[in-house]
């Protein structure tokens, strides 16, 4: 199943929508995490750096990167499909969400500059353009 | 004041002793005291680069297991007063010495040098751990492939662990028109993945293999572009602020177009 990258026709994402998603049970990793390095974590995971190729992360929850996601990532790993995964930049080499997994198109560099959140939606990986409510009171 | 510098990589064949050898040599012909330590018992290869490999008596191994003396071990390089090299065994295994008498071998290289430069194995077992023991710095070389920076990264990692914190970064045998026509990863595509401070940049010359396999260090040939970048990084490590080499302007038909605004 690939994931479907729909930012530009108006399936925005926005913080309202996840409301309900926190989970009391969440770890701070203040460093980037490199080839060969591992986080399984019991609930939700914030990654202060990037996450290389070669390094894998594990929640049972939530995952966000404050940074470039690059490696493997697997969020809802005990099963909840409402998981998330987010990164300033979402480039991973495989994305798993519950039992759903996802890597990005073969033979095709996609280029991401803005946030973006990868979720189930109607039973398929979407990823989305995530924006802030200020954002979108801003735009038009 | 002495520093304890270790090569090191995780990926094999990227340059690691090539380069531990000319950074010595540049490090020595400066008025440097230096000791390149080949840490790769069993696969010894220093000494060839540096042409010594007939001036060997004892070895690492003599020395941590109490065989010789310290003195007794080290070779003085044929060129540079101040360079000496200490071998690897060739007969052993890596298992032969371990992370304790390799941070008292370096305490005691530290007594009579300025700079001790260790050249690492390939990979991250007990070789690798041997290596990084003693070691105040390390210096990560990586080629442009994928496959050389993801091992960069890895052992970036188990460096921080072992509290080797903001290890420098070389980037061998990069080839700026590949790197232009897009075929190559560029140093910001490694600089991105990495995030550690570049130290130098070596471009692919087939001079090294000539110059590794005669075991004279380019870095003391003053006439080549490869010997140049050598001494960029050997300038960098004494601390001096010298820019990265331009890798582009090189070429005479370049030139030619540049002037005629052909680009």
């Amino acid at each position: 199943m690939a994931a479907s990258k729909d930012s530009n026709n108006g399936l925005f994402s926005n913080a309202e929508d996840l409301e309900g998603l926190v989970d009391e049970n969440t770890i701070l990793v203040q460093r980037t995490l490199r080839s060969g390095q591992t986080i399984s974590y019991h609930g939700n995971v914030v990654i202060l750096g990037d996450v290389n190729p070669g390094a894998e992360i594990a929640a049972t929850g939530n995952v966000i990167v404050m940074g470039a996601l690059r490696g493997v990532v697997h969020a809802g790993a005990g099963g909840d499909e409402n998981a998330i995964v987010m990164a300033f930049k979402l480039q991973p080499t495989q994305l798993r969400i519950s039992d759903h997994i996802t890597r990005p198109p073969d033979n095709e560099i996609i280029k991401t500059d803005h946030p973006e959140m990868a979720r189930i939606r109607d039973g398929v990986v979407t990823i989305e353009a995530f924006q802030t409510c200020i954002e979108r009171q801003v735009k038009p | 004041m002495s520093e304890v510098i270790v090569i090191t990589s995780g990926k094999g064949g990227v340059g690691k002793t090539t380069t531990a050898a000319n950074l010595g040599a540049g490090l020595a012909y400066l008025g440097k005291k230096v000791a390149l330590v080949d840490t790769d018992i069993g696969l010894r290869n220093l000494d060839m680069a540096l042409g010594l490999e007939n001036r060997i008596v004892f070895d690492i191994v003599d020395v941590t297991s109490g065989n010789c003396r310290l003195r007794q071990a080290l070779i003085k390089d044929k060129r540079l007063d101040g360079l000496h090299l200490l071998p690897a065994a060739q007969t052993k295994d890596k298992t032969a010495i371990g992370p304790e008498q390799m941070i008292k071998l370096c305490d005691d290289l530290r007594k009579e040098f300025e700079f001790i430069i260790i050249d690492c194995p390939a990979g991250i077992e007990q070789g690798f751990r041997n290596a990084i023991a003693g070691a105040d710095k390390a210096i990560v070389i990586t080629t442009p492939e994928v496959s050389a920076v993801r091992d960069a990264d890895r052992i970036i990692g188990l460096l921080e662990a072992a509290d080797l914190r903001e290890p420098a970064l070389i980037i061998n045998r990069i080839r700026p028109k590949m790197v232009r026509q897009g075929d190559m990863m560029g140093i910001e595509d490694i600089i991105d993945i990495l995030a550690v401070d570049l130290v130098g940049v070596i471009p692919e010359d087939e001079m090294i293999v000539i110059t590794t396999n005669r075991g004279e260090p380019v870095v003391l040939d003053m006439n080549l572009r490869l010997g140049q970048s050598y001494r960029n990084i050997v300038q960098r490590i004494l601390g001096e602020d010298v820019p990265l080499m331009n890798l582009d302007g090189e070429g005479f038909f370049r030139k030619i177009r540049k002037i005629f605004g052909m680009k």
